[in-house]
């Protein structure tokens, strides 16, 4: 993935980073053994057309799906889920007719975290189409792994289904706020080389009815869930260690991204920025300079011996903004050794402070990679 | 114990040469049970140790109809995810072809590597620091070129990492790369390393299986209950698939392989019967020197029991060392006899590395838990006979055991009581397919045989006395005088001998009978110029199809008139395995030739071939009808991918190809059910006067370097099949030879015994004035005429046992309708060669007689 170069200019940033990089680790690997096909590049110019842009596009070589999202019962009791979905071109145009020959990789991730009964369950899955066991639809929006699926149904409402042994989700999510397409000319440039971008656009707050079932026990929930969507090619920079991204939803209307990149030094990296948009829908591009997180309490995985910091301050002066951030639980860590084989930390989170003097809460979700094991852009390389 | 010792032990130590035989006869005989033992376990226990090691944690597998499953299926199988891990997978055999041009045969699993790891441990050199995430994993394998072998095979054959190899695949060679190596653990141990891993796409891709899967592996979950698992899916799964366990594959096999291992297993007890006589043999010979000093012992007031005992505990003293040292010479003799069995199995059940022999406590039991109570058994005899010397009899000087034999009712009537029996157990049903009361007769007619002994070397003594004095002059009366004094005791071993030898000669006049019959048959029915199959198929059990481009290549030579595509596959009928044909009856009829028991006339044959166009009518080989009870219009239900269904039988043929029972349909009907798939072998007709030879060549330089299939001649292959048949029996030659050097070290014992025993006869002889010279040509003598005598009375049961092992034992086990056929020229042979054999064996007895010293003897006297 790539973080984008200074002298690019475009300031808008791609969030799931985190996956993106994985799925460079994978394509890169495999693309060892295999002859580099020409994949389609992310060029300006493109032109959404969200008729069939939630669909899948082969010809780029990564591409992925990611809802989060924030619910409750009835009678209050809290969740947060995630649910991710994860194609990695391998080989484009593979020599072996066989219907396993490896085109694409399929990735997902799900995870629950029931906040007030404390628990947090996540599974992952990797496959290759094959036979269709795992693909995503080019026509119509459908993309599944196994049993996990997300897709479109006749009245534009997007239903996820993805139960594991001991848990799982069942939801029908309303399109809400107008798609907020990030970048420039239909591109979000990440870096100096024309065509080291993706095309990425997000639906900030979606309306979300159906259930939860965790240990047997069924929970007819609702809330409000974040989208992103991205196709394209990008390249993470090894100097970048990791980094923290933020999805806020305001109970005033506002949706804030935000993330910013650790550097191997310490030091943070130039391509951190974020997104903005208000309650009437106007997005705005908030750079570096703009914002600051500050990491609080820490709280330490038993697994990985990885410090995450779970508790954050956001400060967006310009926009008179002072967040303070909270995460539900404190070990909401994914070891993914399934399938992409790295270990982040992706959790519900609760937010409190005031916007424009007004005093704001809000619900999100927070994103934390590269606190354990090796740099992800030394990984990458 | 003091009266053992000295009575007993002492006696055994002095009459060393006695003794060493007799263990030497009761070890050989439990080395060949044990071998046969050892040797059976190992093609069964080889093929089961592969399936173990390959399956790793899979506790059940989804399998189709003989031929695997369509990969489509796989969409309706989504629900077995609950119960568990799900790994689909291909698995062949392939050759490795080496710079040398030496092959190896490597059997390669083609699995999806990002789910296969939840079912398999894989641990590859490279892993030593960390295990490979599942995506490097499948990176070094994607890559349709790619395989991984184990450590073993690599550093056995100088390959690393980045070596290229070339590899058959069927009947297609490839340049493959190697890009790991599995070190000595999980599923690298099948076949002792001869195990490699690709993709699932490269595997079908290679092995031409696109759009296959041979079969779907499930790990269930620990919390799942197998059998109720196993009941559930069973009853889900859609028609034409099969849920089973992997041992089960294991018992199939085990179960096609039952009726040739139960044939070797007799076979191997021969050569222990044999064993047995030794001692009842020894224990006769040591009872019938020693009745004086039983006698005394009587009169000293040894019990009747004591005495018992004491020559049951000879038997012990004979049969415990005879025992163990079997135990260690069978596990050597088994190197050989896989050896031997190995092309068999091979060739015409399965393609695996035979386990290496272990020795087990079931062995250990088989060697004591037979062989000692045996002996005792044949032991009982001779001491019972002890226990019965009155002590005022045996101390009257010159008491002897009656050594004239006096010719009894009974001597007549026992045998002809055994020999009836003999015929009504062979008119017995099978028991399974094993052909117990077949071997029950044959048991029958030797006992009967034994029996009958004493009564034809009475009549033989009196009737040669005369011709052997004319050839021998002195020598040859002496030799015949003094058999005719010992037909008790030589009764024996006569008899000892006589059964080898009859053994020998039943299976020579039937392997005899078998040849002319599969080569008659081989002429009828290999009418085809050419025949072609991919390199890789070692027997009809290896699935390697035949590629689309080489049969174009051979449908475009000129001098092809017409091509039978044969495909055959393994299928699983009741609880063993058959062999599924589909041919294209419409060139057979045209061209072909199929030699049919049923219907007799060969216009009504053709007329049912043609009948079974595209229908559901069959034809079965003669095995699958006689084991499986089928004739003309029964039904036979067959499991296909869609689901059971049910075909009439409407010819039955010979074949001998295999035992295993052969349904073939018309190609047209095989394809409604299994769908179009490639053939395995390709049955080639020329044009008139085309040349077969020049035909071959042209056909093989045509497909170059890129396709690697064995194409015979109609006279290569006629070669072929009586090759395999001829190394098919050599085990069962093994096996009896090792039973006739058991029977010619008793004829030696027996010979060395008696001369000691008449040393003061032979004494009186040489003071009378007969040369050393003399005395040796007379032992010499009486050695041939025993070895005459035998191999006479083995002539005769033998042709009796032949005939019930050609129409009881070999049609209950094997089906197969053998024409009965004397092998005129081997028996001669063999008779001159035992005369000699014989002969020679008397030899050292000779020397010992002729050493005796006169005056010492008579002096004694």
């Amino acid at each position: 993935m790539g973080s984008q170069k200074s002298e690019g200019g475009s300031r808008n940033k791609n969030r799931r980073l985190g996956l993106i990089v994985l799925g460079c680790m994978l394509a890169c690997s495999l693309s060892l053994v295999l002859a580099e096909n020409a994949w389609k590049q992310a060029l300006p110019g493109y032109q959404f057309d969200f008729r069939r842009d939630h669909a899948s596009h082969p010809d780029y070589k990564i591409e992925w799906w990611y809802y989060t999202g924030n619910l409750a019962a009835k009678d209050g009791h809290r969740f947060g889920y995630q649910l991710t979905f994860f194609r990695v071109g391998v080989d484009k145009q593979p020599q072996n007719p066989s219907r396993w020959a490896v085109r694409d990789l399929f990735m997902a991730h799900l995870a629950v975290t029931d906040i007030d009964g404390k628990k947090f369950k996540y599974a992952e899955k990797l496959n290759r189409a094959g036979i269709g066991w795992a693909g995503a639809e080019t026509n119509v929006y459908r993309v599944w792994n196994e049993d996990w699926e997300a897709k479109q149904d006749d009245q534009q409402r997007t239903l996820l289904n993805a139960y594991d042994e001991n848990f799982g989700i069942e939801f029908a999510l309303e399109p809400g706020k107008t798609p907020i397409i990030h970048g420039v000319n239909g591109v979000s440039q990440k870096g100096a080389q024309p065509g080291n971008a993706s095309h990425y656009y997000s639906q900030t707050r979606m309306p979300t009815r159906g259930a939860i079932t965790i240990d047997g026990q069924r929970f007819e929930v609702s809330g409000d869930s974040w989208m992103d969507h991205e196709f394209g090619t990008s390249f993470l920079e090894k100097e970048q260690k990791g980094w923290d991204w933020l999805a806020l939803q305001l109970d005033d209307g506002t949706d804030l991204m935000l993330y910013q990149f650790r550097r191997q030094d310490g030091s943070l990296d130039t391509h951190t920025s974020g997104t903005i948009i208000d309650a009437t829908r106007k997005a705005e591009k908030i750079a570096a300079t703009d914002f600051v997180l500050e990491p609080g309490n820490k709280w330490r995985s038993p697994n990985t011996d990885a410090a995450y910091p779970t508790q954050w301050k956001v400060k967006i002066p310009s926009h008179n903004l002072d967040l303070e951030i909270n995460a539900t639980l404190e070990n909401q860590e994914l070891i993914t050794n399934g399938s992409t084989g790295v270990s982040y930390w992706e959790g519900a989170i609760v937010v409190s402070g005031k916007n424009n003097n007004r005093t704001v809460k809000g619900r999100g979700y927070l994103e934390m990679t590269g606190y354990a094991g090796a740099a992800m852009g030394a990984v990458f390389e | 114990m003091r009266l053992f010792r000295q009575f007993i032990f002492r006696q055994l130590l002095n009459e060393r040469l006695r003794s060493a035989t007799t263990i030497a006869g009761i070890a050989l005989g439990i080395a060949v049970v044990i071998a046969i033992q050892l040797t059976n376990a190992s093609s069964v226990r080889g093929f089961e140790a592969a399936i173990e090691a390959v399956s790793g944690k899979t506790s059940l597998e989804i399998t189709g109809a003989g031929l695997g499953l369509d990969e489509m299926q796989l969409n309706q199988l989504g629900w077995l995810r609950q119960y568990g891990f799900v790994s689909p997978l291909i698995e062949g055999d392939a050759q490795v072809r080496f710079a040398d041009y030496k092959k190896e045969t490597l059997r390669i699993l083609g699995v999806d590597i990002l789910r296969d790891r939840a079912l398999r441990d894989y641990k590859l050199q490279a892993e030593a620091q960390q295990q490979f995430k599942p995506t490097e994993f499948l990176a070094l394998i994607a890559d349709p070129h790619s395989i991984i072998l184990t450590e073993k095979f690599a550093n056995a054959h100088a390959l690393q990492v980045g070596s290229q190899c070339e590899i058959i695949f069927g009947d297609k060679a490839e340049k493959i790369t190697v890009r790991g190596l599995l070190k000595n653990e999980g599923a690298a141990r099948a076949l002792d390393g001869n195990f490699a891993l690709m993709d699932i796409a490269a595997a079908q891709w290679a092995f031409n299986r696109l759009g296959r899967i041979d079969r779907v592996d499930v790990r269930l979950r620990d919390t799942v209950n197998i059998d109720e698992a196993e009941k559930i899916i069973r009853q889900k799964l859609p028609q034409g698939l099969h849920v089973q366990r992997p041992a089960r594959r294991g018992r199939q096999v085990e179960k096609m392989l039952a009726a040739f291992h139960f044939n070797l297993t007799a076979l191997s007890y021969i050569a222990l019967l044999v064993g047995l006589f030794l001692i009842y043999n020894t224990v006769s010979i040591s009872v019938i020197t020693r009745r004086e000093e039983i006698g005394t012992l009587r009169a000293l007031g040894v019990t009747r029991k004591n005495i018992l005992g004491l020559f049951a505990a000879e038997a012990a003293a004979l049969s415990l060392p005879g025992c163990a040292l079997g135990l260690a010479l069978g596990r050597l003799l088994s190197f050989g006899a896989i050896k031997l069995t190995a092309t068999t199995v091979n060739s015409l059940y399965i393609a695996v590395a035979a386990a290496p022999p272990s020795l087990s406590l079931q062995h250990v039991l088989i060697a004591f838990g037979i062989g000692l109570p045996l002996s005792l058994l044949a032991a009982t005899m001779p001491a019972l006979e002890a226990s019965r010397v009155s002590p005022t009899a045996a101390m009257r000087s010159n008491d002897r055991l009656e050594s004239r034999f006096r010719l009894h009712k009974i001597s007549f009537i026992a045998p002809l009581i055994f020999l009836a029996l003999a015929w009504v157990l062979a008119q017995l049903k099978p028991v399974g397919s094993l052909p117990l009361f077949g071997y029950a007769a044959a048991l029958f007619i030797v006992v009967g045989a034994a029996l009958i002994v004493p009564v034809v070397l009475f009549v033989l003594t009196r009737m040669s006395k005369k011709l052997l004095t004319r050839i021998f002059k002195i020598e040859g009366q002496l030799a015949n005088a003094n058999l005719a004094g010992a037909i008790p005791r030589l009764s024996i071993s006569v008899a000892a001998l006589a059964i080898s030898l009859s053994m020998m000669v039943a299976i020579a006049v039937m392997i005899g009978s078998f040849r002319t019959t599969v080569d008659y048959w081989i002429g009828q029915t290999l009418q085809a110029d050419l025949y072609l199959r991919p390199a890789t198929r070692a027997n009809i059990t290896v699935d390697a199809s035949v590629s689309p481009e080489v049969q174009s290549i051979i449908a475009r030579h000129p001098a092809v008139a017409a091509i039978d595509r044969f495909r055959n596959f393994d299928l699983p009928y009741e609880d063993s395995l058959i062999t599924l044909g589909a041919g294209d009856f419409e060139v057979l009829l045209n061209y072909g030739h199929l030699q049919f028991k049923q219907p007799r006339n060969n216009e009504q044959a053709r007329a049912a071939m043609r009948a079974a166009i595209g229908t559901n009518n069959v034809l079965v080989s003669e095995s699958f009808a006689i084991k499986r009870n089928k004739n003309i219009g029964d039904e036979v239900k067959l499991n296909t991918p869609k689901g059971e269904a049910s075909f009439r039988v409407t010819g039955i043929y010979y074949d001998y190809s295999s035992d295993r029972g052969i349904v073939v349909l018309d190609r047209g009907t095989f394809a409604k059910y299994w769908g179009e798939q490639l053939p395995t072998s390709l049955t080639i007709y020329l044009r008139e006067g085309a040349s077969h030879d020049q035909t071959r060549t042209e056909i093989l330089t045509a497909l170059g370097d890129k396709y690697q299939v064995l194409i015979y001649t109609n006279a290569a292959l006629r070669q072929e099949v009586l090759r395999i048949f001829d190394s098919t029996f050599a085990i069962t030659y093994g096996l009896e030879v090792i039973a006739i050097f058991v029977a010619i070290l008793g004829v030696a014992s027996t010979l060395l015994t008696l001369i000691l025993e008449r040393s003061k006869e032979i004494a009186m002889l040489r003071l009378i004035g007969t040369d050393k010279k003399q005395i040796r040509k007379m032992v010499v003598i009486e050695a041939a005429l025993i070895g005459g005598v035998s191999q006479s009375i083995g002539l005769v049961v033998g042709i009796l046992l032949s005939l019930v092992l050609i129409y009881v034992i070999n049609v209950q086990s094997f089906g197969w309708t053998i024409q009965f056929h004397l092998p005129v020229l081997f028996l001669v042979q063999s008779s001159i060669l035992i005369l000699l054999a014989t002969a020679l064996s008397g030899i050292y007895p000779a020397a010992r007689a002729a050493k005796l010293s006169a005056t010492e003897q008579v002096a004694e006297e």
